[in-house]
């Protein structure tokens, strides 16, 4: 069910619309605010994935970094992330990123939380 | 007994070491790991100290390198408040100042460096404080509330961001640096004009072609008084005029300069002994040179730290590179350069956002410095790698894509 202010409810869980699905092309990510975060929404091989829009490892925007197939590398210390799951593929950081589930549909973006 | 055998010792848990012990069991290499420090805190991060944690936005929990657990899962041996005084590299022996005996198959030296001190009168006198240490940062805290106005000695890096967190609690700050411009030596005139205009845009006071003779006080510093002749009175000086690289353990054919000299794989002119981070200086596309920033110690730990199990393996390339982040301003520099030949500026300086390219006589692009630009970050650092002429008309444009700014995409686009 989509309400008015812009959320889907399904089962116990809300979804917040972030995007159209035209504004995130292939390899490319957007930021978003959903709530109080900042998120990175990307789209690879067709999927499109959301995960922490700040780096784990020190204050930098992660949508300023480059997108490389699943890497997502930051600007700052260039710490890579698997776009999928949020893991460190490279340091220096050593916290995961939060992945955000997503559900694509009709040709919105609409990310859980 | 073969070097297989004895440990391998990191001596310094700092950036360099701590990255390199990681590497060693990372790669894995099973056998003991050593890590010492005079130090008695666990190993923690500096660049936050002169910022986050100068401004009280981060604790001493933030800015930990690494948590014990994660450093005895890894069967790193820790041994804090450790300084080591001598080093053999014919017996493989370090001796610590307790007169402890360690022994070692293969030893890497992340000493750090050390700040430069200022020797003037009143020198010893309370409130004239440095900046390196977590013990530092913590003691100078401390004092903050109960000052108003602050002296900052060097307007370096360190100096200039502590004169954006000291700005930002509210202090009177007063920058004295004694060459004509800020980071002009490293960052050109025009960068050293547009730094030394940011600072005093922000309402810090700060005396250029002047320097520090004297501190008055009777135990705690009042004033500074010039060699032109100013005073300047204050409650607090922070010393920030240079590092030293730490080469005290020196042992007969260790070859030193400014650091301890290594090759491109990190081994030092002595059989099993390496170096790597601020106390190296390593050859960086033909000349040594040495690099005082955290990515460089970092990569570099790692780098030597795998040439020390797979028998020099990777040789170190990477471009230098460091961050700084002053009032609302994060500079991102990458490269190295000393004598450029030419500088392009992309974007607009009064949008505070560009990036100031160096280059040298064939139009290569060597450094780059950015300002509020993370963005061009790793296009910038691809760039450099390439060595490659560009043309500067589409290097200043910023429409133009930072791949296609080589002399040959632009012959290109006119045959077409
Ligand atoms: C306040 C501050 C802010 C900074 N900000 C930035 C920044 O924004 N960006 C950037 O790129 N860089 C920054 N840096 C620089 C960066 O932190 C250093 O380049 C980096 O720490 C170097 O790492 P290292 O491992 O070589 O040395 P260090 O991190 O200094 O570690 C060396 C360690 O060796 C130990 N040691 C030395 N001698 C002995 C001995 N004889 N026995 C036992 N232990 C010993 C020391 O106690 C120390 O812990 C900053 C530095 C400071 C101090």
């Amino acid at each position: 069910m989509i309400n008015q202010a812009g959320s889907l409810q399904l089962g116990d869980s809300k979804y917040t619309f972030v995007a159209t699905s035209d504004s995130v092309e292939e390899g490319e990510m957007i930021e978003v605010t959903v709530g109080k975060e900042t998120l990175v929404v990307a789209r690879v091989h067709g999927s499109v994935h959301a995960v922490d829009g700040i780096c784990s490892h020190a204050y930098s925007e992660l949508v300023d970094g480059e997108l490389e197939d699943h890497c997502l590398y930051c600007p700052l210390h260039f710490a890579c992330f698997d776009i999928r799951d949020g893991s460190v593929v490279e340091g220096p950081a050593d916290e995961p990123l939060s992945v955000y589930s997503v559900i694509e549909l009709d040709g919105f973006i609409w990310v859980k939380g | 007994m073969t070097t297989i055998d004895k440990p391998i010792m990191i001596i310094g848990a700092g950036i360099a070491g701590v990255h390199a012990a990681e590497t060693l069991r990372n790669e894995g290499y099973e056998g003991r790991i050593v890590l010492v420090d005079r130090d008695t805190q666990l190993p923690y991060d500096r660049p936050p100290l002169s910022k986050e944690f100068m401004l009280g936005e981060s604790s001493e929990t933030d800015i930990s390198l690494r948590s014990v657990e994660s450093l005895t899962a890894l069967r790193i041996e820790l041994k804090l408040g450790v300084r080591i005084v001598s080093i053999d590299a014919e017996k493989q022996i370090a001796i610590s100042s307790d007169g402890e005996i360690m022994e070692w198959g293969k030893l890497l030296l992340t000493t750090g460096s050390s700040l430069r001190k200022l020797q003037v009168n009143g020198s010893d006198l309370e409130g004239i404080h440095y900046l390196k240490t977590l013990s530092d940062a913590i003691a100078i805290r401390q004092k903050l509330d109960g000052i108003q106005q602050i002296v900052i000695v060097g307007a370096g890096f360190i100096g200039a961001e502590l004169a954006s967190s000291f700005k930002r609690l509210g202090k009177e700050v007063t920058v004295l640096e004694h060459a004509p411009l800020p980071l002009a030596r490293i960052l050109g005139d025009e960068m050293g004009d547009y730094f030394l205009q940011l600072h005093q845009s922000e309402g810090v006071h700060v005396i250029t072609e002047d320097s520090v003779v004297q501190f008055d006080g009777t135990n705690q510093v009042e004033k500074a008084l010039t060699k032109k002749g100013r005073v300047i009175p204050c409650q607090a000086v922070i010393v920030g005029i240079g590092v030293i690289p730490n080469t005290f353990l020196s042992d007969k054919g260790l070859h030193v300069d400014r650091g301890y000299i290594v090759n491109e794989f990190g081994e030092t002119s002595l059989p099993n002994v390496y170096a790597a981070g601020d106390c190296a200086m390593w050859p960086f596309r033909g000349t040594n040179i040495h690099i005082e920033h955290w990515d460089h110690a970092v990569n570099h730990g790692k780098c030597v730290a795998k040439n020390m199990l797979g028998g020099d393996s990777n040789a170190y390339t990477t471009i230098p590179y460091f961050w700084s982040d002053q009032y609302d301003h994060r500079l991102q520099y990458f490269g190295h350069t000393k004598n450029w030949e030419a500088t392009v500026l992309r974007g607009n300086m009064v949008d505070k956002q560009f990036t100031h390219f160096y280059l040298n006589a064939s139009g290569v692009v060597e450094a780059a410095l950015l300002v509020n630009q993370p963005k061009n970050a790793l296009a910038v650092r691809r760039l450099i790698k390439q060595q490659q002429p560009v043309d500067p008309d589409l290097l200043s444009n910023p429409e133009v894509n930072l791949k296609k700014v080589h002399i040959q995409a632009k012959e290109d686009k006119v045959s077409n």
